[in-house]
């Protein structure tokens, strides 16, 4: 968005006089929505977040939060939306390339990648090719940098195919005393390391605090070069290991300008910085110099005594680099080009502008979300409604994406796509410990009720944690909305952010970190479907013990968690059997969470249960079935059986997506005790039924056969389904 | 004192997951060596590693096959030093020509990552002294490029001399010609793979209906190491 | 046979050229090669009445099915021979 008036009058009144047009393009870039949340940053005030365990929390370059004594994790989430609209590969590329910078700025080494995408209708030429290019994006650039992708939430819905929404999460461990945390000194050398600085991207970040117009966006294309992210990846390790830097910061939104900015003002510090001695591809003015986003670009902050051994590190492993000057104490950043003062503003001022609190009012659409769900044609065939179900893309098996993906490197994941509800790694420090990751989004709960919509997304990746065996420790947040400048689009992201800060604080789980991305809206100014991406970090104290969902023995009891409700509204099942977007979604429990979270990680402690499997999309017989699939496992039910207050239909007990609830395999001589640890907890606890060595897949109510399934079928269904729209 | 070279170029990216194979798991001495700073006559073993050596750009391995360090292993190949290529580092030792064949786009013309089974036959050499004939083994293959292909002639003269690992019936993932996942030269001291070993050798990292075919490799050749060939 | 050249944008990024250029061609020496760009190469067998004809398929087979992209991708479509 380009300066309004009112800023341009505020500029000038800072300065004192008239900016240059450098420095217009510095306020430009740093005042972006994307680089100074103007619209955001009053609200996210009521977030919690901190806690015992948080290191580092919001704010700064990346979060970072004790995992064990000695140990931190680091993880960050980013959008890349807008880029990905135009250029899905590139765009989904630069921004796995950006994430990892993120948490390099802390000296953490990246150990795992997340990808939550939420795309278009595949049916659709337009976001089919754009889902190829940003599922193509990530897996060429993960894959080179060596971070395995290890999980990710992945949604396909019309409402995006225009604007997809791009989040990705990376993941990096350190010892806590490695981390670097203090910022650079008065005196320090300020050396850029990386790529060489283009053309490419300028104005990257204002392009993504507007809405697409349409027009030629091609100043706004950057393309990434994995081959030097590794190598920026490799090198940094080894400055920190030799405690040869001071300060990291990436160079991402708003180039050199808001790195050096934001780090000026954080750290009360003034630079002097010769831009004609940066390292570059072709010739650039002094005003694209100060603000191209070049990708794979970081910053150093190196004390001139340890600048010598930093350049041999950086010859000796090819990476280019140029020192183009020095922090100092003025609290003004002066940059020269060839001997001329083009830029001299007080780094302050520059770095925070005024928060604007914007207007926020409800829709009529609004009222969709506040109508109970009442009259739902009555199914005729209970096999083509399973059918239907099981073969939704958002339900469906993924492997056509993950399989894309390299999720084996770095010897560290025990628990890998397709098995469980989050995914594992281990620390590989010689103890069996490790981090458990997952991230979850519901744009349809969102849309129909941003408040709890937001509160469910968090009590669902909660779930997914507990239901491998972690104990959830921080989550990060990616609110992704429509025009700020719109009360009826704004109003959304207002709900969601107070969704989760309610949620959150209920569960006891601070949110370290965040990002907000407005402006997803197409050319005709509709918004998607407001979306809150939720990313949490579990901890694992031994991996051998967390539990995958596969049904693990033909002659085991199935078990329900928790009680159901004829809860349809804002459903997969409604939506996709009935095309109903309505309704009062499912109610955010966050007692019943902690109740049942307590009791699940107590069984799976004591070894009461083989598998665990959280219900979300798709109801509980959707649960059941995936881990049938997943087990190779036939089964019987019975659905009289399932605890539910107030259900006279089938297709709400099936499908209902009531919170706070899990399916659980327990071997028969475990029974007894699993039931008894369920009372203690005071948690409800329903036998429904039992796996069998049958290949078949029954479903009763009481003594009446309601449907029976081929195991075989249901699992072609469910694995061919993406492939077929997406082969 | 034994030790192994794990060679490093720009790009590589399973190094430390050797490395902490030979270390933690076998009890092998190793190095992980940036390839500037490789010296023949140093090393009693060497692994060129998995990643994406110079990005794979050109052709996977074509550019590290040409650097002047792959002269300088080819000079140890040549007094003796065992030389294994895991995915990347195949493509690398394939293009350098110190194996037989090429590596090219699997026929599915995308990456895939996956468990797959291996049969090994000939079973030779010192990175297979423990493998009986015909002994499957799981792993884990990650790639792009791994269709192997190896024109008639050549396979049959090298087909029933050298070993050559295959991918069992039914699970060959990219249409690699004769099931080729792995081959050795003549003198069995290099050995080329897709699959990561690395990656298959500990338990806790074996998917369930797999178990860790990956080890026996290495395990081998720390016996090779000690024993002889 | 009609061939078709895609290569990145002038102004766009050629991470794989520039590789080749500065990791391959200038390290064996070859000071005189300036510069490396990379692309992709397609050809189509096309029937038709005329050559002319022929382009104007691929070329609308180029853009309408999204074998580039226009907003970083250059495309050369040429007659073989």
């Amino acid at each position: 968005m380009p300066l309004t008036d009112s800023e341009i009058e505020e500029i000038r009144s800072i300065l004192n006089r008239e900016p240059t047009v450098e420095e217009l393009a510095m306020f430009e870039a740093q005042w972006s929505e994307h680089c100074s949340y103007k619209s955001s940053r009053l609200l996210l005030k009521l977030l919690p977040t901190t806690g015992k365990h948080v290191i580092v929390g919001p704010g700064k370059d990346a979060p970072a939060v004790e995992l064990f004594p000695g140990i931190a994790v680091v993880f960050k989430i980013e959008s890349h939306n807008h880029p990905s609209a135009i250029d899905p590969y590139d765009g989904a590329a630069t921004g796995i390339g950006g994430i990892v910078r993120d948490i390099l700025t802390l000296g953490a080494k990246p150990i795992a990648l997340l990808d939550l995408l939420y795309m278009g209708d595949p049916k659709d030429p337009h976001a089919n090719w754009l889902i190829r290019g940003i599922v193509k994006g990530i897996s060429d650039y993960g894959n080179r940098i060596g971070v395995p992708t290890v999980a990710g939430d992945t949604w396909f819905d019309y409402a995006f195919d225009i604007q997809p929404l791009v989040n990705v999460v990376c993941v990096g461990i350190a010892p806590i005393d490695r981390l670097v945390l203090r910022g650079p000194r008065a005196n320090d050398y300020i050396v850029i390391i990386g790529n060489a600085t283009g053309r490419d991207g300028l104005l990257g970040s204002s392009f993504a605090s507007k809405p697409l117009s349409g027009e030629d966006e091609i100043s706004a294309v950057q393309v990434g070069d994995p081959l030097m992210e590794k190598l920026l990846i490799d090198v940094i390790q080894i400055l920190v290991d030799r405690k040869l830097v001071n300060y990291i910061k990436d160079l991402g939104g708003g180039g050199l300008t808001t790195a050096i900015s934001e780090t000026v003002a954080d750290y009360n510090l003034g630079a002097e910085i010769y831009l004609d001695r940066l390292h570059t591809r072709q010739e650039l003015t002094p005003l694209e110099l100060l603000v191209s986003e070049s990708q794979e670009r970081m910053l150093l902050a190196v004390d001139p005594n340890n600048f010598p051994k930093v350049v041999e590190i950086l010859e000796n492993y090819d990476v280019m680099f140029s020192l183009i000057g020095r922090f100092d104490e003025s609290g003004r950043i002066r940059a020269y080009f060839k001997g001329k003062l083009v830029a001299d503003v007080p780094s302050k001022e520059l770095a925070r502008p005024r928060a604007i609190r914007r207007s926020s009012k409800p829709p009529t659409e609004a009222l969709k979300g506040f109508t109970p769900v009442v009259d739902v044609p009555q199914i005729e065939s209970i096999e083509k409604v399973i059918i239907a179900v099981l073969s939704s893309p958002n339900i469906a098996s993924k492997k056509w994406i993950y399989e894309q993906y390299d999720y084996e490197v770095g010897a560290r994941t025990v628990i890998k796509p397709g098995w469980g509800d989050a995914a594992v790694l281990r620390l590989l420090d010689g103890s069996g410990r490790g981090l458990a990751i997952k991230g979850d989004a519901n744009p349809r709960y969102t849309f129909l009720d941003p408040f709890n919509g937001s509160a469910n997304s968090v009590a669902e990746c909660f779930r997914n944690l507990v239901a491998v065996g972690s104990k959830p420790i921080a989550i990060v947040d990616e609110l992704n909305a429509g025009n700020p400048e719109k009360p009826e689009h704004f109003w959304y992201f207002e709900e969601m952010l107070k969704g989760i800060a309610w949620i959150t604080e209920e569960l006891a789980l601070p949110v370290v970190g965040g990002k907000v991305s407005f402006y997803n809206e197409d050319m005709y100014g509709r918004q998607i479907k407001p979306t809150s991406t939720i990313v949490g970090v579990g901890k694992v104290d031994d991996v051998t013990a967390t539990k995958t969902f596969d049904f693990k023995s033909s002659n085991s009891v199935i078990i329900v968690v928790g009680i159901t409700y004829p809860e349809l509204g804002g459903t997969e099942y409604l939506y996709r059997v009935h095309g109903l977007e309505v309704g009062e979604i499912p109610r955010p429990r966050p007692e019943l969470e902690i109740r049942n979270a307590g009791f699940i990680l107590a069984a799976i402690r004591r070894s009461l249960v083989s598998a665990v499997h959280d219900i979300g999309l798709g109801g509980l017989i959707t649960t059941v079935i995936e881990m049938a699939i997943a087990g190779s496992t036939g089964f019987s039910i019975d659905v009289s059986k399932v605890l539910c207050r107030g259900c006279y239909r089938l297709d709400e007990i099936l499908f209902s997506e009531t919170q706070a609830r899990y399916i659980v395999e327990v071997d028969r001589d475990k029974l007894e005790a699993f039931l008894s640890l369920a009372n203690e907890y005071n948690v409800y606890a329903s036998v429904v039924g039992h796996t069998s060595n049958k290949s078949t897949c029954i479903i009763r109510n009481g003594d009446k056969e309601v449907s029976v399934f081929e195991l075989e079928f249901l699992k072609n269904i469910y694995e061919e389904a993406l492939n077929k729209e997406l082969e | 004192m034994v030790k192994v070279a794990i060679m490093k170029f720009p790009g590589t990216n399973c190094d430390e997951d050797v490395h902490h194979v030979l270390k933690n798991v076998i009890g092998l001495d190793s190095e992980i060596v940036w390839y500037k700073e490789y010296v023949t006559n140093r090393y009693d073993a060497v692994v060129v590693p998995g990643g994406f050596s110079y990005g794979d750009w050109l052709r996977a391995g074509a550019i590290a096959a040409r650097n002047v360090v792959m002269e300088r292993v080819a000079e140890d190949v040549s007094r003796g030093v065992p030389v294994l290529g895991i995915c990347n580092g195949f493509q690398i030792l394939v293009e350098a020509g110190m194996l037989p064949g090429a590596l090219i786009l699997n026929s599915s013309g995308r990456f895939v990552c996956r468990w797959i089974r291996l049969v090994v036959e000939n079973a030779r050499g010192p990175w297979l002294s423990l493998a009986r004939d015909r002994i499957m083994l799981d792993m884990p293959i990650a790639h792009a490029e791994g269709r192997y292909y190896i024109d008639e002639e050549t396979y049959r003269r090298i087909a029933n001399v050298s070993s050559i690992i295959r991918y069992a019936q039914g699970w060959n993932p990219n249409g690699s010609l004769y099931d080729i996942a792995g081959i050795a030269d003549e003198k069995g001291l290099v050995l080329g793979l897709m699959p990561h070993p690395e990656r298959a050798s500990e338990p806790e990292l074996v998917p369930r209906g797999f178990s860790p075919g990956g080890r026996i490799i290495f395990d081998s050749l720390a016996y090779s190491l000690k024993k002889g060939w | 046979m009609v061939e078709v050249v895609i290569t990145n944008k002038r102004t766009v990024r050629d991470p794989e050229g520039e590789t080749i250029h500065k990791h391959l061609i200038l390290r064996k020496g070859f000071n005189s090669v300036k510069n490396v760009r990379a692309g992709r190469y397609l050809l189509f067998a096309v029937e038709s009445e005329t050559p002319e004809k022929a382009l104007e398929i691929v070329k609308e087979i180029c853009e309408k099915l999204r074998i580039y992209n226009p907003v970083v991708h250059d495309i050369e479509v040429r007659l073989r021979g």
